[in-house]
């Protein structure tokens, strides 16, 4: 059974009245305890959801706690909000002279800049130690610093190239997160190049205003077949079989569904959204299953290392 | 469900590697003894498990023991955990109970009642309150640097009209009208911007904000007088920064409404710098007709003029009828008549002195025009 040939399949199991009914509670205790309790609220919905994912007959399990998220909170806002926001805003409620207005505009845009690829690994690190499936975590090997060069850079050079850097910086990045993700003791790997998408992006971005945007819906659907495609494990590797067509119409039915309910569709939306990606997302090719071994240094390091100070838990997708 | 059933089948995982063992499951009255498939046995007692899934529809359940060891046992029966409850009334509360899933519904329904009933209270009630607690608590220092940034983006520098015989003019009235506040905080002074708008603004801290087509529509210095106080109560009753603070927690209201924890105190404090389309409330402009009235009649100034420049605006035609509901301004028929009111409420008022003697009104206007 551990070795077949068959592809792997996920399923979701989730239910949008359920998640409906969480959201309810959260909104109502995080109202009484003036929001303190969200951070325990979105918690509890993960678990839901991840409770709800299942690989090969078992479900994935989420392992953070609510003290942890509003701890991870409060870092930021202590690190980054209140600095950004002061830099940003006291000058002027101050009545200060232009020139000290412009200097902490500037501050706050460098602290933004140097915030996002911190809390982009950050955040993965965290989520990603705190996912186990058949009991073994998940994690993540390398450190923000490495990726703030490829951050930099890759941004400045989309900016000069009006944007047609973008697949080559995707490809970059996309290696950088997959190939240093874990599960247990086994890697992921990444073989993707920016190059195989150029033509496609290129091609999106003209027909852009002509197609009304769908042509970078297109492209969207494009480049998920293909990161999966080239994502590997242990020698397997993922496959995901969406269509442009089949993603189309989830997001018109999702957005239709949530304007006419003024929001209150979201769950099911949300539901519907994740049990298209993974009823198309199959594991290809002979793999134990039963030979991924807990790496029990990672799990304990996620608290000593000093990478893991902006440990925190943001909602930056 | 089979209450005679002893047995459960599940599978066990080490936590070590991701090869998971068939088990049967037999709940005791102390825990749970467990026979793999590999002939091993063990016996986990109850208060050394906890349930991590298996609270919801069609979630098997998934019992783990100590802390991060990763050791689990799932099972897909929840008749397990009722089972498990029956043996161990002790251990029950580490347990769900399967049966608790029809109340959790009514609860969550009258979770949802609730929620709309704090957050429309907090709109309504909470929110003003605080906003009245906090607002004469705000430096004022705090209002003249808001007040300031504001200026220079709404009254840029060439747009100002600097006549040295009309400034000096506007501040003898400005003076006058100010002596009748005791112990006033703030020094105010007039911008006069260069543009065809009949309008003008109070900016925290003092500053107040005049529009050159408003000076031209008025015909004597007393209608002036009466947009100055109107104006100037506008500051002195904080409606500004009352405003600000009201707007910034709703938005922080809708944020957490909307589910998002992490962004909401920046949002909050960046809708704060939203000045320039701040509007008051209904309530807050009837108050600042009203004190505006009582405070050009304690400063000995002929009343009329500021009910004549009201008349002036009616006639301007600002807005039909049926928008009295939807618009934060009053209609204006309805301010002329409250101000007359207050006039006749008040006989004891100081006998009106001219507020300019030997100034010709509309000439010094009338020279500033043709000046710029």
């Amino acid at each position: 059974m551990a070795l077949s040939d068959q592809p792997r399949k996920f399923s979701f199991y989730g239910q949008g009245g359920t998640l409906f009914g969480m959201h309810l509670v959260n909104l109502f205790l995080g109202l009484v305890t003036l929001g303190l309790y969200f951070f325990w609220g979105r918690v509890k919905i993960r678990k839901y959801l991840w409770g709800q994912m299942e690989f090969e007959g078992d479900r994935f399990s989420y392992h953070g706690t609510g003290k942890e998220t509003l701890l991870g909170w409060l870092k930021a806002m202590l690190f980054f909000g209140i600095p950004y926001l002061a830099a940003g805003k006291l000058p002027q409620l101050l009545g200060a002279d232009k020139i000290l207005i412009v200097v902490g505009a500037l501050f706050s845009a460098l602290l933004f800049l140097l915030f996002i690829p911190m809390a982009v690994i950050g955040s993965r690190r965290y989520r990603l130690s705190r996912t186990s499936w058949r009991g073994i975590r998940f994690s993540f090997r390398e450190s923000w610093k490495h990726y703030f060069g490829l951050f930099i850079a890759g941004n400045i050079l989309i900016v000069l190239t009006l944007g047609l850097f973008t697949p080559f910086y995707s490809a970059r990045r996309d290696k950088f997160l997959i190939s240093n993700s874990f599960v247990g003791n086994q890697n992921f790997e990444y073989d993707g190049k920016g190059g195989d998408l150029f033509g496609s992006y290129a091609l999106a971005l003209i027909l852009a205003i002509p197609t009304l945007f769908l042509s970078m819906l297109w492209y969207h659907v494009k480049r998920t077949v293909y990161l999966w495609g080239h994502t590997s494990i242990a020698g397997a590797r993922f496959q995901s079989t969406v269509t442009f067509g089949g993603m189309f119409k989830l997001y018109l039915v999702n957005f239709l569904m949530v304007l006419f309910t003024l929001g209150f569709a979201y769950p099911w939306a949300q539901v519907r959204a994740i049990r298209y990606t993974l009823d198309h997302l199959t594991l290809n090719g002979p793999v134990d299953l039963d030979a991924i071994q807990q790496d029990a240094q990672a799990v304990t390091a996620t608290g000593e290392e000093l990478a893991s100070f902006l440990e925190l838990d943001f909602d930056l997708g | 469900m089979d209450r005679l059933k002893t047995t459960w089948e599940g599978h066990y995982l080490d936590g070590q590697t991701s090869a998971s063992k068939k088990a049967e499951i037999h709940p005791l009255a102390a825990g749970l003894s467990v026979r793999l498939e590999d002939g091993g046995r063990f016996l986990w007692s109850y208060e050394e498990i906890q349930q991590i899934q298996g609270r919801y529809e069609g979630e098997p359940v998934r019992l783990e023991r100590g802390g991060d060891s990763g050791e689990a046992l799932i099972i897909q029966d929840t008749d397990l955990l009722t089972a498990m409850r029956e043996l161990s009334p002790a251990a029950a509360s580490r347990f769900h109970d399967p049966g608790f899933r029809g109340t959790r519904k009514w609860l969550t329904f009258y979770a949802a009642i609730a929620t709309v009933v704090v957050g429309l209270s907090l709109y309504h009630w909470g929110i003003p309150f605080l906003a009245n607690l906090i607002a004469p608590r705000v430096p004022i220092s705090w209002e003249k640097g808001l007040g300031k940034s504001e200026l220079d983006i709404m009254a840029p520098a060439e747009k100002r009209i600097l006549d040295a015989r009309l400034n000096r003019v506007l501040g003898q009235i400005l003076s006058r009208l100010a002596a009748t506040v005791p112990h006033c905080p703030y020094r105010f002074e007039v911008t006069v911007v260069d543009l065809p708008i009949v309008n003008a603004f109070a900016l925290p801290g003092g500053s107040i904000l005049v529009y050159r087509e408003l000076l031209e529509t008025t015909q004597t210095p007393e209608e002036l007088a009466g947009v100055l106080a109107h104006e100037m109560q506008h500051v002195l009753k904080r409606h500004t920064t009352k405003r600000l603070i009201q707007d910034s927690s709703t938005a922080l209201l809708i944020s957490a409404l909307s589910g998002d924890a992490t962004g909401s105190a920046a949002f909050a404090l960046q809708s704060a710098g939203k000045l320039a389309l701040l509007e008051y409330s209904r309530e807050e402009e009837e108050e600042a007709d009203r004190e505006g009235m009582k405070m050009i009649l304690a400063a000995g100034i002929n009343p009329q003029g500021m009910i004549r420049f009201f008349r002036t605006i009616e006639g301007k035609g600002k807005e039909p009828e049926f928008l009295k509901f939807i618009s934060t301004h009053p209609a204006t028929a309805d301010r002329i008549q409250k101000l007359k009111a207050i006039v006749a409420a008040t006989p004891n008022a100081p006998a009106p002195r001219a507020l300019l003697p030997g100034t010709d009104w509309k000439a010094l206007i009338r020279e500033t025009r043709r000046l710029k």
